[in-house]
């Protein structure tokens, strides 16, 4: 028989259909089913095929501990694979396909993999890939040879290509209490959390929040469980200090009580609302955090323990209960607990025939005994499960005699009928995130399972998580935790607690967590990790948990172990021959379940940085200007006209500026109020030269050094009254400089009183270069004269253009006259334009970022190409701008040992001697042999070519430069295939005397 | 001659937009004072300068961090250990400001150009500012009035509460047009209205 | 990691920058003792346990911080400004900020 829907029951919508495709095939369930109950409620049974020997495996458990029915949902092109069957919630035009399989599920080549056991074994790829293999294959070249089939037999689910289009977002949370898990427990933390006044986040996993509360038989408080968590939800949301997060996994504990959870918004929807992000991450800083997480029930390990058909004994109740199916219709148990028999007294209310109760144990207590009479069902005690029968799903099951204290099988095999088989090794409390939070768990002998340990943050644990495994004690621990997590003081004892009758179970299991038979037994399902391979990587060393787990990769798959982990640990330490305690647990640590890529990048996906726009941004985009960016800023590359090249379109643009004006955006220079009656003192102190003999109305070029001597950046500084003056740096050295002034001023010099402010983006700036540019202002510039007197070089005026204050100031980097005018932001645009029409008459040209710097290349400028954090100001010949009579930052260190002397990298012009272009990055050296290009002398930092010397050029840093000036060399660049003849010249390539600056 | 040109104007679209089915969840504006200006004392003179700010303005800026006071028309709040960001719809308030307070006193910076101001208002606006910054803005943790300093990733912002349920943010120009579309991005599950 | 910045208030590290050890001493700006300088330079502690710091609320109110932080446990046991002379003014009020 297959599994299939029950008649009735369950907190499905029976009323509606909702259709989805499985492989290909159509299939139909209701509102409030998973995956995993729609399918088994059609009858399916094989989700998949396994890991390593892909055998055919089907739905394990219901929740988030799946680690077999993983599957793959496409969205258009765009495939999401490894999600669990039990955690996905069908939607119509849901469509999913099964992993690991080829050609098809029912029928898998790969399956032969598992006549090939040894091969798989644990450290297989270690042992096989990493030894020394003799001939052409040694060594990783046969890993290399054989990666791409075993990628193609081993792994889960594939990888896709497209892009995701979906949306994600993150958010911010702040709250006084967070309780994670809104089962009883934690339902009644939230509640009283929340009666203190408390700012409280409930978050649950599930779509459905309730816990066992909805799938359990009990009553609460005088309702059926169900109801009573329906009648809690109702009345929380209803208060303004409770947000209530459903489908949202907590998934990391960070320091300081933040934490990190994934909300899965728009999965279940057939169509997301305009706006709605897929999922959401939410970054929670809370007071202090009730833990309700829960248990999670864990299996036996017996040979044949992955059949389809053998499930959690929890799973199937909650099947039954939650989703109205029947995993079977005729169940045997299989257990070492009394918990379980109530798993099969709700089968057996559902329908199904519960034939056989296998217990581990001799002996079971009075209320286990009549469970298994209402059920109708023999119980064989002390008995075992030894094998298991079927091909894609179970048709039976072995027993035999066991022995629970030595673990021996003895006596003879009974077979016993069964579509499934229902198994419970007891439970562990899901206590990740009390381990990512700190402290090691420490071991319950009692219940024989990993408890939370202290806590090392505010937080604190109630319910199955803490051990609390009967309703009416997690009931009792919510309230209490509700109440500690809000800072009440106040005992106000018993009121409040909801009845729920305490059962009488032994909520101990068996210390059993194995049956040794012949075959594979899984411990790690998604991994296949078995028993045997536990045992083997003891045998080889491996004693240590966090060594077993990387060895054989147990608990290493997207389950993280959650199924597998204790099993694992208790195996590992019957080899060993320790108590489980002595042997510990691998530290958890976050994500607690796999959390999107999209939702961790969220805002920042599809632009990665914020695009930073100068005042004339849209002016050069309309004006046809390729866009390039330098740090955030975008700025012109070349405003290129039709059919030109990059390189066409600069030389143009630099031959109109030598030989008339040109106009160019020096927005993006870093600009810095340096304010106060210490300004001066101040730059003196940071720059190589001194500012406080600067006039007011002046500017001056400085150049910094960092503490240690070697050069930083350079600008002008304008003196723009007495205590007021205005830093320029370069664009990308912005942010750094003014951290290291702020640094200065907070933490070296505090008794100086300057204020530092950027404001970089305050000012609009054009540079305006050429033989006619003081034509241009003097034709649009009022308030002020431009002569030659009034703004003699390095000058400052005030005046307006067109009714917009601008500043002024007579500067040069290209060479020519030129004047750099400074207008607010907001007026950039206008002011630039303006001087446009004003320049139309001498044929004003726009330049772009090519033109400034073959324009700079050629007056032997050095920018951060240069300025590399591996020059000094002498190998830049900028020694003139060092002072000698007052110390600055770097000065103590600028002429260390090895700082100065022969062998420096110095500052040379190149010139090319083939007429081809040079490259960036190319190394200078002298062998003319070009097939063994050694000993670089240098290399090249800046290139272009120069319309001035019609010649490509190239500024570079070559050893004792100077003194090779008029010799020749090479440049060799072998990963551009570029090799040819230079001569080593001064980098003032034109007009070394200035005469043209002057006009 | 022309008005200041706002760096928002090529992706400004009036209007409501996003999941309006709840009405527009925020409103979204660019207040576009003609006076931002920073004030900053040096130790021991904030007193002076607080007191200057409100001779200048009217506005009496509470002691304490991020402390600040909004009107209709002005605003002035705490961004850093002893200073201050001072803002007026209207125009010469640096002048005004400057005319106050020497260079023994502190000093006075015009940022009226370099900063833009965006005002989020409405019942969503916690809620989409949540999306951007990880800032409490709950009504305890930031009263009206009061300001903070913070960053969404690369982009620093100035924020000042100037209702129960209003802000006024203060970002660099430069990055003022990218950080509005991230905005726009971030208030469309809720609907936003562009006025 | 959370630092409590004494003007803003609680704030996630990605808002600071890190500079470095706090507490060296800047040899005289004319000194030239070179070993001096290279301890100013160079030198740093690298403890295992309580040390500290300097970090830039760079992200804020751009102060710097003097943080003592265990670098073992990131347990921050005490923040003040690097500027604490006059200082007092503007702290976050007790219990304003979270």
């Amino acid at each position: 028989m297959s599994p299939r829907r029950t008649p009735d029951g369950g907190r499905i919508d029976r009323s509606r259909q909702v259709r989805f495709t499985f492989d290909g095939t159509s299939y139909s369930g209701h509102p409030g089913d998973t995956l995993a109950s729609a399918l088994l409620a059609n009858g399916v049974t094989l989700f998949g095929r396994s890991f390593k020997y892909h055998r055919p495996r089907g739905v394990m458990t219901a929740g988030i501990d799946e680690p077999n029915a993983l599957v793959t949902v496409l969205e258009g092109d765009v495939r999401e694979p490894n999600i669990p069957a039990t955690m996905l919630e069908i939607r119509d035009g849901l469509t999913v396909v099964s992993q690991n399989r080829y050609p098809s599920l029912a029928f898998d080549l790969g399956a032969i993999n598992g006549l090939a056991g040894r091969l798989f074994s644990a450290g297989f790829y270690y042992k096989t890939f990493m030894g020394p293999v003799i001939g052409p294959l040694k060594g990783t070249r046969f890993w290399m040879f054989c990666e791409w089939f075993i990628r193609r037999a081993a792994g889960l689910g594939r990888a896709g290509h497209a892009a995701d289009r979906s949306r994600y977002e993150r958010v911010n949370a702040f709250c006084d209490v967070l309780v994670v898990g809104a089962g009883p427990a934690g339902l009644m933390a939230a509640r009283a959390a929340a009666d203190e006044g408390r700012r409280v986040i409930l978050a649950d996993l599930d779509a459905r929040p309730g816990g066992s509360a909805n799938w359990s038989d009990e009553t609460i408080d005088g309702m059926a469980a169900p109801e009573w968590v329906a009648t809690m939800l109702a009345e929380l949301s209803g208060r303004d200090n409770v947000r209530i997060l459903p489908r949202t996994t907590v998934w990391g504990y960070y320091d300081d009580n933040t934490l990190a959870a994934l909300e899965r918004v728009t999965d279940h929807k057939a169509k997301p609302e305009t706006g709605e992000p897929r999922h959401r991450t939410w970054t929670i800083r809370t007071g202090s955090v009730v833990l309700a997480t829960g248990a999670l029930e864990r299996p036996m390990v017996f040979p044949g323990n992955d059949r389809p058909g053998v499930m959690l004994a929890a799973a199937a109740e909650r099947y039954a209960s939650e989703f109205g199916v029947l995993v079977g219709e005729r169940a045997v148990l299989f257990t070492n607990n009394d918990r379980a028999y109530r798993s099969a007294a709700a089968l057996a209310r559902a329908g199904a025939k519960i034939g056989t109760i296998v217990d581990v144990r001799d002996t079971v207590s009075a209320a286990a005994q009549r469970l298994a009479s209402e059920c109708g069902a023999e119980l064989l005690t002390g008995r075992a499960v030894v094998a298991t029968e079927g091909r894609s799903r179970l048709t039976g099951v072995t027993v035999r005699a066991f022995d629970a204290k030595s673990g021996a099988v003895s006596g003879d095999a009974r077979n016993l009928a069964a579509d499934c088989l229902l198994v419970s090794g007891g439970w562990s409390p899901a206590l990740h995130l009390a381990s990512q939070a700190g402290a090691k768990p420490r071991w319950d002998a009692a219940l024989q399972a990993f408890l939370p340990p202290e806590p090392t943050q505010n937080w604190v644990a109630a319910g199955a998580v803490a051990g609390a495994y009967t309703t009416a004690e997690a009931l009792r621990q919510g309230l209490e935790a509700g109440r500690r997590a809000a800072g009440s003081s106040d005992d106000r004892g018993e009121i409040g607690i909801p009845l729920a009758a305490d059962d009488e179970l032994d909520p101990a299991p068996a210390p059993v967590f194995e049956i040794r038979a012949d075959g594979k037994a899984f411990v790690d399902h998604q991994h296949d990790v078995t028993a045997d391979d536990v045992r083997l990587a003891h045998r080889e060393g491996f004693v240590s948990v966090e060594h077993l787990k990387r060895y054989t990769t147990l608990g290493m798959a997207t389950d993280q172990g959650k199924t597998s982990n204790v099993p694992g640990m208790a195996i590992m330490a019957a080899a060993v021959g320790k108590p489980v305690e002595e042997v510990g647990t691998t530290r958890f640590r976050p994500p607690f379940a796999p959390v999107s890529l999209g939702s961790l990048a969220a805002e920042r996906h599809g632009h990665l940085k914020p695009e930073r726009l100068t005042p004339m941004h849209d002016w050069h985009v309309a004006g046809g200007a390729t866009m390039m960016t330098a740090g955030l800023w975008f700025r012109p590359q070349v405003y290129g006209q039709p059919g030109e090249t990059v390189e066409q379109a600069y030389v143009r643009e630099a031959k109109a500026v030598r030989g008339s004006v040109g106009i160019v955006d020096v927005s993006t220079l870093g600009k810095i109020a340096v304010q106060g009656p210490d300004a001066a003192e101040f730059l003196d102190r940071v720059y190589t030269n001194t500012f406080s003999t600067l006039p007011v109305g002046k500017a001056r070029y400085g150049l910094m050094l960092r503490e240690d001597g070697f050069a930083f950046d350079d600008g002008t500084t304008w003196r723009l009254g007495e205590t007021e003056f205005l830093m320029t740096t370069t664009t990308v050295n912005a942010g750094k400089v003014m951290q290291h002034l702020e640094y200065l001023l907070d933490v070296v010099w505090p008794d100086l009183r300057v204020h530092l402010t950027s404001v970089t983006d305050e000012w609009a700036g054009a540079a305006l270069s050429g033989p006619k540019a003081r034509q241009v202002l003097e034709a649009c510039v009022t308030g002020t004269a431009v002569d030659d007197a009034t703004l003699p070089f390095m000058g400052i005026v005030r005046g307006e253009i067109d009714g917009a204050p601008v500043t002024i100031c007579r500067l040069s980097f290209s060479g020519e006259l030129a004047y750099e005018i400074y207008c607010g932001a907001g007026y950039g645009t206008h002011v630039w334009e303006t001087l446009i029409a004003a320049g139309r008459p001498f044929g004003i040209v726009p330049y772009g970022l090519e033109a400034l710097g073959a324009l700079r290349i050629e007056k032997g400028h050095v920018t951060g190409a240069e300025i590399d954090g591996r020059t000094t100001a002498r190998d830049l010949h900028l020694d003139w701008m060092l002072s000698k009579k007052k110390p600055f930052v770097g000065s103590a260190m600028m002429d260390r040992e090895g700082m100065t002397g022969p062998g420096r990298l110095e500052l040379v012009g190149v010139v090319s001697l083939d007429g081809r272009p040079l490259n960036g990055g190319a190394h200078i050296v002298e062998n003319a042999n070009p097939a063994a290009p050694r000993d670089s002398i240098g290399h090249v930092t800046s290139v272009c070519y120069s319309p001035a010397l019609r010649r490509y050029i190239a500024l570079a840093l070559v050893e004792d430069g100077k003194a090779r000036r008029g010799t020749r060399a090479f440049v060799s660049d072998p990963v551009r295939n570029r090799f040819g003849p230079v001569e080593l010249v001064s980098h003032h390539f034109f007009d070394p005397e200035g005469k043209r600056l002057h006009g | 001659m022309a008005e200041p040109l706002s760096p928002l104007q090529p992706v400004w679209r009036p209007g409501r937009h996003g999941n309006l089915s709840g009405g527009a969840g925020v409103v979204l504006s660019e207040t576009r004072p003609a006076s931002i200006v920073q004030v900053a004392a040096w130790p021991g003179s904030e007193r002076a300068v607080i007191a200057a700010i409100r001779a200048a303005t009217g506005l009496a800026v509470p002691d304490g961090a991020g402390g600040g006071v909004a009107t209709a028309t002005k605003a002035a709040f705490g961004i850093a250990p002893g200073r201050f960001l001072v803002v007026d719809q209207a125009e010469g308030l640096e002048a005004e400001l400057r005319g106050r307070i020497d260079a023994r006193t502190g000093s006075v910076t015009g940022l009226s150009h370099g900063r833009t101001a965006i005002r989020v208002d409405g019942p969503k606006a916690e809620w989409v500012l949540a999306k951007l910054f990880a800032i409490d803005f709950g009504l305890t943790a930031l009263p009206a009035g009061s300001g903070v300093a913070t960053q969404h990733h690369d982009v620093l912002a100035q924020i000042q509460r100037t209702g129960a349920v209003r802000f006024d943010l203060y970002v660099f120009r430069s990055l003022a047009r990218s950080f509005w579309q991230t905005l726009c991005h971030s208030a469309e599950d809720v609907g936003y209205e562009v006025i | 990691m959370l630092i409590t910045c004494p003007y803003c208030g609680p704030r996630d590290v990605s808002e600071y920058t890190y500079q470095g050890e706090a507490g060296r001493r800047r040899p005289d700006p004319a000194s030239a003792d070179r070993a001096a300088w290279d301890a100013y330079v160079y030198d740093r502690l690298n403890p295992a346990g309580e040390h500290s710091e300097l970090w830039q609320h760079s992200g804020g109110c751009r102060s710097h911080l003097v943080v003592t932080r265990n670098t073992l446990t990131h347990v921050i046991s005490s923040v003040a400004f690097t500027r604490e002379a006059g200082r007092s003014h503007g702290r976050r009020g007790k219990g304003a900020r979270r």
